[in-house]
């Protein structure tokens, strides 16, 4: 049996002791102590920190989660590793983002699905009542929740769009994957009534609220949802700072829930939205590019040091990151473990 | 930001304060300018009213609002920014119209109106970057490089026993209860923060002076409570959980335990107390409501780990608030002065939500296994047995009582105080009263001349009844209070008990045992005249402490 002293980024240490055969995370979680991650088996890098002291062996993980080089820098996945001696661990997030109690596992109903523009579904789910859960929805705005279904061994994560509240009500917007499993059984088999686990929530994507700077919400097809979700947070808490939205899709047939953000834009008469699609036809009256590029031109516009939401794929939140460097605002995003 | 108001205060080789970008309660720079500016407002609202109570003009509404507005400055109160851009706007608007008032009374008692400067022409900046760039002005320490760290020490004394004075005075007036004389002593003080005062007598005359209307605070929020909900009398209390639907409710207000108690009436939810709402078990009206279920968890500094594992929604009364942490955030609301960014707020007692959320959350599973603890041995139970402690001492039966009251703390040092209770020989009584009770009340002390050896009193706000319990025994006795067998020794934390401790100095009682730490804002010259005018002691150690107070009494 070994000690484990893992640091958070604000000054905490959290220990537990650690045998030999079993991981880091393992170890961790037979203490009560759930440390971020996700794929469990060396995938996603969720689960990454810094080995400071001690002896540290590896599972076999993907390069993906951990590159040779960042190896070489003494950092390690807790799923993979085990301790052949005391070790002193870094983390790279905060106390607040361990857990101290398992993750819920709860059964949800399938209540409505429909087509959002022409690549996406939207979701509306309930929670069921169960002694451990009660039936309230508890999470934090702009965080996402893994989708199982029952049996078939498939799971996909995805952002909550609706905000918490005690009726257990949850709406999720889901693209369409060509050949996912998930966007499969959407396709052909969902109906209500259907049973579905979800596990969690998860994931530090949330409103950073003692900031009193204007947000600015940049988001990428179904990256909209935990960007509707803290917007309509804010509309629910009367916030009445500035608060700016680029959304944007590939084609014009691709947009959707314009009622939401209808309803978003009637509750929050501060909002601007903006609607951005990179390959218009002819008649399209928005803005032509990428929202990234939208929010770029907006940046150069302004003195004001927004807090920066973004969520979308990858290159978005590359160009978001870039085109914020240099002080013009705080970036926040979710990584997102590819599953 | 600067603050150093509370006894977790960051200390350092260079001195004591929180300066950096949060204070060691969480508490961000921006909110803790922002607080300042609010005060330095309010300064200019009593320059007008005290200069109007001369000409028999008053504001209540702006005495009310002075209240509240200080009230959300004390430590684990309020930390939400917008908030105080809002109050102090706010407060602008309150101090004009102060200033209407006054310059009108002036007029109708054929008067020239004074023109007033500092705070009173103060014009505050309309937005939060304008405001920070103004905290300059209101800060605590501003005058520190010119006039020495005795007198901002003692300036700093003031303003905090005012935020404990107004706190108070706010307890009491939700429930109805006002005085005029608090009003006008508030007002009288922040008219003389207001002038930057430079002296050191007038300034600690100001002091005591604020410890007078601390105690008639303190009356008036006795008078409230048990006006309100009867008179608090000896209550066996469940402290573990039973199934079934809960809401907690922590913090100090009994108005809103009682509306909480009054929308859940029926619904099947059991209501719990936690921290300084323990004492709500024992008034009568309050523990008629069979779905008062118990009390859950310690002292505030715990919370973060009981609020966590509570089954059901949190309501925070009045203080004392720390961070909420992820796993609650989403079920914790904030009543009165209280807040936090992105936490639901209760602004018009209206405690439907809470109710609707404690039904959709699981609640206790299982009863867990049965325990008790005893409270409420307010004045009139103690007094009710007078004749019996009496006799007890007079026959020696017990030899001395220690009151061990006052705020719990995260800081080490505090050990002090449960070391102490559990080493009072057992011909004593042990007083208690605010939560650092929490170190020991689950404790079994036994019994002596029939009566329980731990007599717990009530919250930090029922400091009144145990003045009251040892002015009627030196009058029983027919010696002052000081040559009584009892000793008093405080925990303080925050600003509250800043003003208990004035109020024991204004009315005259010694030998004050004061831990763990000494507040930072009082100077070694400060503190030198608190021993030698009032014998206040720092806390040393328990048993050293004990023995040396049980010397002096016999
Ligand atoms: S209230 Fe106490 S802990 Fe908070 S900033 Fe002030 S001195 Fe520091
Ligand atoms: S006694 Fe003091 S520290 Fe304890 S809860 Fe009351 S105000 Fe807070
Ligand atoms: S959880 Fe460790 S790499 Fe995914």
């Amino acid at each position: 049996m070994y000690k484990v002293n893992l640091l958070t980024r604000d000054g905490a240490t959290i220990a537990f002791d650690a045998e030999p055969e079993e991981t880091l995370l393992a170890a961790a979680e037979r203490a009560n102590i759930y440390p971020p991650s996700s794929c469990r088996q060396g995938g996603c890098g969720v689960c990454r920190v810094t080995a400071v002291s001690g002896d540290i062996t590896l599972d076999a993980y993907s390069e993906a989660a951990l590159s040779e080089s960042a190896r070489a820098a003494g950092e390690t996945l807790l799923c993979c590793a085990h301790a052949q001696s005391d070790v002193t661990l870094h983390a790279p997030y905060d106390q607040q983002a361990v857990a101290f109690a398992p993750e819920p596992v709860r059964r949800a109903t399938l209540v409505a699905l429909e087509p959002a523009g022409a690549s996406a579904m939207r979701l509306q789910l309930q929670y069921q009542d169960d002694p451990e859960h009660g039936r309230a929805a508890q999470f934090l705005a702009g965080q996402f929740a893994e989708l199982e279904l029952p049996g078939a061994g498939v799971k996909r994560a995805y952002s909550i769009a609706s905000t918490p509240n005690w009726d257990g009500a949850l709406e999720f917007l889901v693209r369409l994957q060509p050949q996912g499993a998930f966007s499969t059984y959407l396709r052909e088999r969902a109906a209500p009534g259907d049973e579905l686990i979800v596990h969690g929530p998860k994931g530090q994507f949330t409103l950073d609220d003692a900031s009193l700077a204007p947000r600015w919400f940049v988001c990428g097809g179904t990256g909209l949802a935990p960007a509707l979700s803290m917007l309509r947070q804010m509309a629910e808490f009367a916030d009445a700072r500035a608060c700016r939205l680029f959304f944007g899709v590939n084609r014009v047939e691709e947009v959707f829930a314009r009622d939401a953000i209808d309803a978003l834009q009637a509750a929050l008469p501060q909002l601007s939205v903006t609607l951005c699609v990179w390959k218009p036809e002819s008649d399209w009256r928005g803005f032509t590019g990428t929202p990234a590029e939208a929010m770029a031109q907006a940046l150069a516009g302004t003195t004001e040091q927004p807090d920066i939401y973004v969520c979308g794929p990858p290159a978005l939140i590359d160009a978001v990151t870039r085109a914020a460097a240099g002080g013009a605002g705080r970036v926040f995003c979710e990584q997102f473990a590819p599953a | 930001m600067f603050c150093y108001q509370c006894e977790q205060t960051y200390r350092s080789e260079e001195g004591a304060g929180c300066a950096s970008a949060k204070g060691m309660c969480g508490k961000d720079a921006a909110t803790a300018d922002l607080q300042d500016i609010l005060l330095h407002v309010c300064e200019g609202i009593g320059q007008y009213l005290t200069r109007a109570r001369a000409l028999s003009a008053t504001d209540a509404e702006a005495d009310r609002f002075i209240l509240f507005a200080f009230f959300t400055t004390l430590t684990n109160v309020n930390f939400n920014a917008a908030k105080f851009v809002q109050l102090i706007q706010e407060a602008a608007q309150i101090r004009d119209r102060a200033r209407a008032l006054y310059e009108k009374a002036a007029r109708d008692a054929a008067k020239l109106p004074e023109t007033l400067h500092g705070p009173a022409a103060f014009v505050p900046a309309a937005d939060m970057n304008g405001l920070l760039a103004q905290a300059g002005e209101a800060a605590v320490r501003k005058d520190a490089a010119i006039l020495g760290d005795d007198v901002v020490g003692l300036r700093a004394l003031v303003l905090y026993g005012l935020k404990g004075v107004c706190a108070y005075a706010h307890h009491a007036r939700v429930l109805g209860e006002e005085r005029d004389a608090i009003y006008a002593a508030v007002e009288h003080a922040l008219d003389l923060l207001a002038r930057n005062p430079k002296e050191l007598g007038p300034l600690l005359d100001e002091a005591l002076a604020l410890g007078h209307a601390n105690f008639a605070a303190m009356e008036a929020l006795d008078a409230a409570n048990t006006g309100a909900f009867g008179m608090p009398e000896p209550t066996n209390v469940r402290v573990t959980p039973i199934k079934g639907k809960a809401i907690l409710v922590s913090g100090h207000d009994m108005k809103d335990l009682h509306a909480i108690l009054e929308a859940t009436k029926g619904t099947g939810v059991n209501v719990y107390t936690h921290g300084e709402l323990l004492p709500a078990h024992s008034y009568p009206k309050l523990k008629a409501y069979p779905h008062l279920a118990g009390n859950y968890g310690g002292a505030w500094q715990d919370q973060q780990k009981e609020f966590a594992e509570f089954p059901g929604p949190i309501v925070m009364t009045s203080n004392c608030l720390i961070e909420p942490q992820p796993r609650y955030r989403g079920r914790i609301f904030t009543a009165g002065p209280v807040g936090w960014a992105g936490v639901r707020h209760i602004a018009d007692e209206d405690f439907s939500q809470v109710v609707q959320a404690a039904l959709a959350l699981p609640g206790f599973t299982a009863d867990a296994e049965e325990k008790r603890i005893t409270v409420g041995f307010g004045r009139a139970a103690v007094l009710g047995v007078a004749d019996k402690v009496i006799d007890a001492v007079k026959s020696g039966a017990i030899r001395h009582f220690f009151m061990i009251g006052g705020c719990d703390g995260a800081a080490p040092g505090r050990n002090y105080y449960s070391d102490f209770a559990d080493a009072t020989p057992d011909d004593t009584v042990i007083l208690t009263l605010g939560c650092g009770k929490y170190r020991f009340n689950k404790h079994d002390f036994g019994t002596v001349g029939g009566l329980p050896r731990l007599l717990d009193m009530g919250q930090c706000n029922d400091a009144y009844s145990a003045l009251v319990v040892a002015t009627k025994l030196s009058e029983a006795f027919g010696v002052g209070v000081n040559e009584l067998p009892l000793s008093l020794i405080v925990s303080w934390f925050e600003q509250k008990a800043a003003a208990v401790l004035l109020t024991l100095l204004a009315l005259g009682v010694r030998n004050v045992r004061l831990g763990p730490t000494l507040p930072a804002f009082l100077t070694p010259a400060l503190v030198d005249v608190l021993v030698g005018k009032f014998g206040v002691l720092p806390v040393g150690e328990a048993q050293a402490d004990i023995d040396a107070a049980l010397a002096r009494a016999a």
